[in-house]
């Protein structure tokens, strides 16, 4: 089986155990770019600054907003905040019927932090809700805790890894793990194991968006990205996360092979023809 | 006939500078609340196509001036710009109508659907209308005028992208 092809952006920061980002070389990455053939890309890091053969960090950090900051705006124009919060909304419910306090919705991997701060804004789950952003980057943490802050959001963002979802859930049964664009980031043996990683807390349950791969998928992604976005590095990315996507018959089996005894469901349809409203869908778990 | 064009090619003029100034400033900040920035940018890109059409628009009057016959040629390729740009502009302020209306889990269906695409082609739109108007103008006076505008036109969003969102520190921008 030929190898996946490599989004830039998850080749840009390297953060060690402790969290703390460490230098990553220009020439490694071009090189692991050029030797899949991905000639392109190769072109795109090649021109990104470096000193003494190590990209800036700080050139980095910025395209890491700015590429982040593009994301958001695609999230706006499909009014994904106000799909995810539907979906939460019976969840949250459901988690409320079944004793007192708060309920917390953690979103791994969260960048920005761009759902759960447009959730904060909008106050849409309702009060006793807690909104908890995770992301492996520290840089990024920072920024969505400062844009929360501005705005006045009640919401907070702290650095972690999305398989070690541990350090935001503390009652696993009053806690839905959500995720957006993060599922075709992981290899196909992580995938299990990030499910698994949420069943062990036994959390209440969990809902995870990713884009239905399809050939209008990527059709769309191309039109998207090229038209919206203005770094060549969202719209390198952007086109490749469509290819890049999982089929939903390898997240449901990686789902239940992760967390037997959730009962899941990819929430898709047919993938013949356009279906432009749920180009993200979500796989979905809840405790019966 | 000549009036209505020159006033119908204006209108058109200024919902894409305000368009281009919206896509210029939009996905920056990373803000939830961005809706005044937004119509900040709109006004932008309005005030920076009427300035980089002024010369455009300086040539033609000064030509006028000089050759008042000319109208005709100016009208023809005025006409043939509209014949391109009018249905363009039409599907957009469509689509822009459906997803003021539209349910909002419908309303990217609008921009999917057109919104999307329609940008994506926009510079082409622009360039094919000019080549149109050129031919039908047939005249270097007209050409050099038509030339200039759809130059002006699609400097717009480069421009004010440069002049008020240059990505040149992190964090929002002032």
């Amino acid at each position: 089986m030929a190898p996946r092809p490599l989004e830039i952006t998850d080749l840009l920061w390297s953060i060690d155990a402790d969290g703390v980002p460490v230098a990553v070389s220009r020439a490694a990455v071009v090189g692991r770019l050029t030797a899949l053939g991905q000639r392109r890309a190769a072109r795109i890091v090649s021109a990104i600054p470096a000193r003494d053969g190590i990209l800036d960090q700080d050139y980095i950090d910025a395209l890491g907003f700015r590429v982040h900051c593009e994301l958001q705006r695609l999230g706006e124009e499909l009014q994904f905040a106000r799909r995810v919060a539907a979906l939460l909304s019976p969840i949250v419910e459901m988690v409320r019927l079944h004793g007192a306090g708060p309920v917390r919705i953690i979103d791994v991997g969260c960048g920005l932090g761009f759902v759960l701060r447009a959730m904060a804004a909008s106050s849409v789950l309702g009060a006793g809700v807690e909104l908890v952003g995770v992301d492996l980057n520290p840089f990024l943490v920072a920024e969505a805790n400062r844009l929360a802050e501005r705005e006045g959001l009640t919401c907070r963002f702290e650095q972690g890894d999305a398989l070690q979802p541990e350090l935001a859930i503390h009652d696993g049964a009053r806690c839905v793990v959500i995720s957006s664009g993060l599922l075709h980031h992981l290899s196909e043996p992580g995938l299990a194991e990030f499910f698994a990683a949420q069943a062990r807390l036994r959390v209440a349950a969990f809902a995870h968006w990713d884009i239905a791969p399809c050939l209008w998928s990527t059709l769309g992604a191309w039109v998207f990205h090229y038209a919206r976005m203005r770094e060549p590095v969202s719209r390198h990315d952007g086109v490749l996360s469509a290819r890049r996507a999982y089929p939903a018959a390898k997240l449901q089996l990686a789902a239940q092979t992760g967390a037997p005894g959730y009962h899941i469901q990819v929430m898709e349809g047919s993938r013949w023809h356009p279906r432009a409203l749920d180009v993200l869908r979500p796989i979905v778990g809840t405790l019966p | 006939m000549t009036a209505a064009f020159v006033i119908t090619l204006v209108i058109l003029a200024l919902l894409d500078g305000s368009f281009a100034g919206f896509r210029a400033s939009v996905g920056r900040t990373g803000l939830i609340n961005h809706r005044t920035s937004d119509y900040q940018a709109a006004r932008r890109g309005a005030g920076l196509v009427c300035v980089l059409l002024a010369p455009a628009i300086a040539e033609v009057c000064a030509d006028l001036l000089v050759r008042p016959a000319d109208l005709q040629h100016y009208t023809r390729a005025g006409k043939a710009m509209l014949e391109v740009y009018g249905p363009y502009a039409l599907l957009v302020l469509i689509a822009l109508a459906c997803y003021a209306a539209l349910n909002w889990r419908l309303k990217y269906l609008a921009s999917a659907l057109i919104l999307g695409p329609l940008t994506l082609l926009r510079p082409a739109i622009a360039i094919l209308g000019g080549v149109l108007g050129l031919a039908a103008g047939d005249d270097t006076a007209v050409t050099a005028a038509v030339g200039l505008s759809v130059i002006a036109v699609l400097a717009v969003e480069p421009l004010a992208g440069r002049l008020w969102y240059a990505p040149n520190a992190p964090g929002p921008a002032a």
